[in-house]
């Protein structure tokens, strides 16, 4: 019995083994005369390539591996879009729910590589603290232009935008229409939040709240006086509510608008102040094995094509120039660079309030 | 000791060192490595709280389903009992049931909105915090603890002894206390041992029910802090947490083990008992009670929200559809559920193998320790095992299904081998030492005489083992590359999408995928038996 156990693994190393030099072989060529030291070219680059098309990075082949917390649904739009655009690259995918992914980076850093060459987070905070630990290239893609600056910095460029709004059971009377109503005891016992420990599109919503003078924690203190109720995914808050657990609640639109159009019985509020957006970033690692290959990818989830896949699953692209969903109001968001070094105290104030 | 039995057993230890010493201690370097503020902040207030809940919950859960597996074993051993197979059924499917949907079984069936308040407006008080994730998970480890106890009894039934107690006078109650109980006592305390290991690193329920009441778990807080882990102090938290959670189930199990009565070396070999005395009508209505409350209710209630047409709409016929099963399942569920049914293959296979191999272990004493010793792998929190296996063998193994059958390994090795080694201590050496008279070797021994009598622990760990690697979503998640993906990802990739009428669909697509699988296993076994006994 043991040998069968000994002899699977044998097999495998050897297939293994066969994939990494077949990978060497045909990438090495491509990546070696052209790939820059990212850091010190970076500032030319920018300046040349601002109006430059993509076209203008080197053609790439090989392979590139993506690093991903992006819903599955996304990823394949991007990658059926990228076949058409980069035929002789093959894009290998890692994805997972962001903690798994950041814990998969933390343990592969800390063996001495990252085994991915993009990443393409969900929320800023992670891809900040990489920035921070000087994990990121600096340098700029050619489409970076094209985005609106607030999402842009040296290392990672926005690729969507998700909005937390408020979603309410269908055919109520008086349904909410700012977050604010969210405390009103005409709603007591029936709000339904994310809880912000879980996920990084809960904890942009407290994050705002928390540095805005208008709500400040003790928004979070009325709602809990409410009888709001935390739950763990942002998920849940949208199946509670269709559900009729909740009446209220806060949760992300792409989801709601999917389970409107399949016919659950929820209706969507954007926020009179403005629904709660957060930017899901795109970077290249600085010691990725495949820079150029990555760059070539990370650049293209910027373009036209990806912006039009990505909004083709329900999500509002990060360019003003493709069209997405309905945008029905005001956008607000949270400061990211300033919350960035405040995850653990804004936690800590939130668990003060709803436990745990 | 045989030159080929010291060799074995060498070989046995050389994989401990490789599939658990070493991931474990590249853990603990790491969680080290920054001195020790992750187990100074693991022992915070709310790190003591989080302890105390998740002590409180383990111990309350272990305790109702060894007490329920030894009840229901009673029921369906030692009496006649109608309609037995499905029962047996009944008590065993929750096993093939994937723990990430049994939380969201029990709210679609008994919370607000759930199935039995829409037909009665009647819904479970309490099922948002403790006691709810308590009726949850000890409702789900009571067919783990029946199957471990009827497999021990059924190593050595003692029907003599219990008769012989009954003639002296004891009456049942007494018969079962000094002489039922004492004899089981090692199949009960490795059952209890792997339930409370269980529970302790258990997530889904926690979270889903947990959270709600502001009730936090030690596993609650590692994956909060693993979902931060992009800096560097919240991944040295994870750590921290993990391992001083390890030193917990560890102290308890270690502890468990050494409570019980010694070696029991009374009574002797009897045939298969024949159960005579019908069982008592009140059991049985119980037993039935029970399993339509915590089986078929959660299951049908599941069943229904995969076949409802939108998350939210009343399962009336107009809203039903089986387009979510079309939605679970894409291009890629194929070659994960191929790689999930080889590990899991694999990985039980390998586990009944080193588990047995403790069967040649010099004595009883070793083989408590080497049982106790692979308790350190099932210990450690999914996510946290597969982050000490990348640190360990991340840049060698990379992507590979070798090292998801490492972590697996490493994490099951325990759930075969404590009952199995419990198993060997109800085994009475008279056995052996017979066949050893009559000229058998070593080897000869174990294979007709050992083997066959604890086959039915090697089965029933073997069951479990398969079970609990097809199920896993919090180790490959870490690990896979791109030719090893597993289940795991498909469910992953479906529950983020966030849509519980389609997880659920997938859930009850890999329940049933189990049960033919496990169709042939139970035709296998049946021709076992009747090849033993012809």
């Amino acid at each position: 019995m043991t040998d069968t156990v000994v002899r699977a693994p044998r097999r495998v190393i050897s297939v293994l083994a066969a994939g990494v030099l077949l990978a060497a072989c045909s990438t090495s060529p491509a990546s070696s005369p052209s790939a820059p030291p990212a850091t010190s070219e970076a500032p030319e680059t920018a300046t040349a390539s601002t109006s430059t098309p993509a076209s203008t990075l080197p053609e790439p082949s090989g392979t590139v591996r993506v690093y991903t917390s992006v819903t599955q649904d996304t990823v394949d739009a991007v990658l059926a879009a990228y076949a058409e655009a980069a035929p002789d690259v093959t894009v290998e995918v890692f994805r997972a729910p962001t903690g798994e992914l950041d814990a998969r980076i933390a343990a592969e850093l800390r063996d001495g590589q990252i085994g991915g060459d993009v990443l393409w987070g969900t929320d800023p905070l992670s891809v900040q603290s990489y920035a921070a630990q000087d994990l990121l290239a600096a340098w700029s893609p050619p489409e970076a232009a094209s985005v609106p600056e607030e999402y842009q910095t040296d290392t990672f460029w926005g690729t969507r935008l998700l909005n937390m709004l408020i979603v309410h059971a269908a055919e109520m009377a008086d349904p909410p229409t700012d977050w604010a109503d969210l405390t009103d005891p005409a709603y007591a016992d029936g709000v339904g939040i994310p809880d912000p420990g879980f996920a990084g599109s809960a904890f942009a919503v407290l994050a705002y709240f928390e540095s805005n003078p208008d709500f400040g924690i003790e928004y979070y203190e009325d709602l809990a006086e409410n009888g709001a109720v935390q739950v763990q995914a942002v998920a849940e808050v949208l199946t509670g509510v269709a559900e009729g657990r909740f009446v209220a609640g806060m949760t992300l639109d792409k989801s709601a608008r999917d389970a409107i159009a399949q016919g659950s019985p929820i209706e969507i509020a954007w926020p009179a102040s403005g629904a709660i957006a957060l930017y899901s970033p795109v970077a290249v690692f600085a010691d990725a094995e495949q820079l150029v290959n990555g760059q070539h990818f990370a650049n293209f989830l910027l373009t036209r094509e990806a912006q039009e896949a990505i909004a083709s699953t329900g999500w509002q692209p990060i360019r003003d120039d493709v069209e997405g969903p309905p945008i029905e109001g005001e956008q607000v968001s949270p400061d990211w660079d300033e919350v960035f070094d405040r995850q653990e105290e804004l936690l800590m104030e939130y668990r003060a309030i709803f436990g745990g | 000791m045989g030159a080929g039995r010291v060799l074995a057993l060498l070989a046995v230890a050389a994989i401990f060192g490789v599939v658990i010493a070493w991931p474990l201690t590249r853990l603990a370097i790491e969680a080290l490595g920054s001195g020790t503020a992750p187990f100074i902040a693991a022992l915070g207030p709310e790190g003591v709280d989080a302890i105390r809940n998740s002590l409180l919950v383990a111990l309350t859960v272990t305790a109702l389903a060894v007490t329920g597996g030894f009840a229901l074993a009673l029921l369906t051993e030692h009496a006649r009992v109608p309609s037995r197979s499905f029962l047996l059924a009944g008590i065993l499917l929750p096993l093939l049931v994937p723990d990430f949907v049994s939380a969201l079984g029990w709210t679609r069936a008994f919370g607000p909105a759930g199935l039995i308040d829409r037909l009665t407006g009647v819904e479970l008080p309490g099922l948002y915090g403790p006691v709810g994730i308590v009726l949850v998970l000890a409702s789900g480890a009571v067919p783990l603890a029946y199957l471990l106890i009827v497999a021990g009894m059924r190593t050595r039934a003692e029907p003599d002894l219990e008769r012989a107690a009954r003639m002296s006078g004891a009456d049942g109650a007494m018969a079962l206390r000094t002489v039922t109980l004492p004899l089981l006592w090692p199949v009960i305390a490795a059952a209890g041992g792997l339930i409370f290991a269980t529970t302790m690193n258990t997530f889904g329920t926690p979270a889903v029910l947990g959270r709600p009441a502001g009730f936090a778990t030690m596993t609650t807080r590692i994956y909060s802090d693993l979902a931060f882990s992009s800096t560097d102090a919240a991944f040295e938290r994870v750590l921290g947490l993990a391992l001083l959670l390890v030193a917990v189930v560890v102290l308890v199990v270690v502890l468990t083990d050494r409570l019980g009565p010694r070696r029991t070396e009374r009574g002797s070999i009897a045939g298969p008992r024949g159960a005579t005395r019908p069982a008592g009508r009140l059991p049985i209505a119980l037993t039935w009670t029970f399993i339509v409350l915590t089986v078929v209710v959660p299951l049908l209630a599941l069943v229904l929200t995969a076949l409802t047409r939108a998350v939210g709409l009343p399962p009336l016929p107009e809203n039903l559809t089986f387009a979510n099963f079309g939605r679970a399942i894409d291009s890629r569920t194929m070659p994960a559920l191929v790689n999930s049914l080889l590990l899991a293959g694999g990985t039980a296979l390998a586990c009944v193998a080193l588990g047995a191999a403790v069967a040649i272990a010099p004595g009883q004493r070793w083989r408590r320790r080497g049982s106790g010793i692979v308790s350190l792998g099932f210990a450690v929190p999914g996510s946290v095992l597969a982050i000490g296996v990348l640190l360990a063998f991340g840049r060698s193994l990379r992507d590979s299904l070798l090292i998801i059958l490492i972590a697996y390994v490493a994490k099951l090795w325990a759930l075969a081998a404590r009952p199995i080694a419990a198993a060997l201590d109800r085994l009475s050496a008279s056995a052996v030492h017979a066949a050893r008279i009559h000229g058998a070797d070593g080897p000869t021994a174990l294979r007709t005489v050992t083997v066959p009598l604890i086959s039915p622990t090697l089965i029933a760990a073997g069951l479990l083992v398969f079970v609990f690697a097809l199920h896993e979503v919090t180790i490959s998640i870490l690990l896979y590359g791109p030719s090893s993906a597993t289940l795991a990802v498909a469910i992953l990739n479906v529950q983020q999408l966030g849509d519980p009428t389609v997880t659920t669909a997938l859930s009850v697509l890999l329940t049933l995928l189990v049960m033919l699988c496990a169709i042939p296993l139970f035709v296998l076994r049946r021709w076992w038996s009747a090849s033993l006994t012809a």
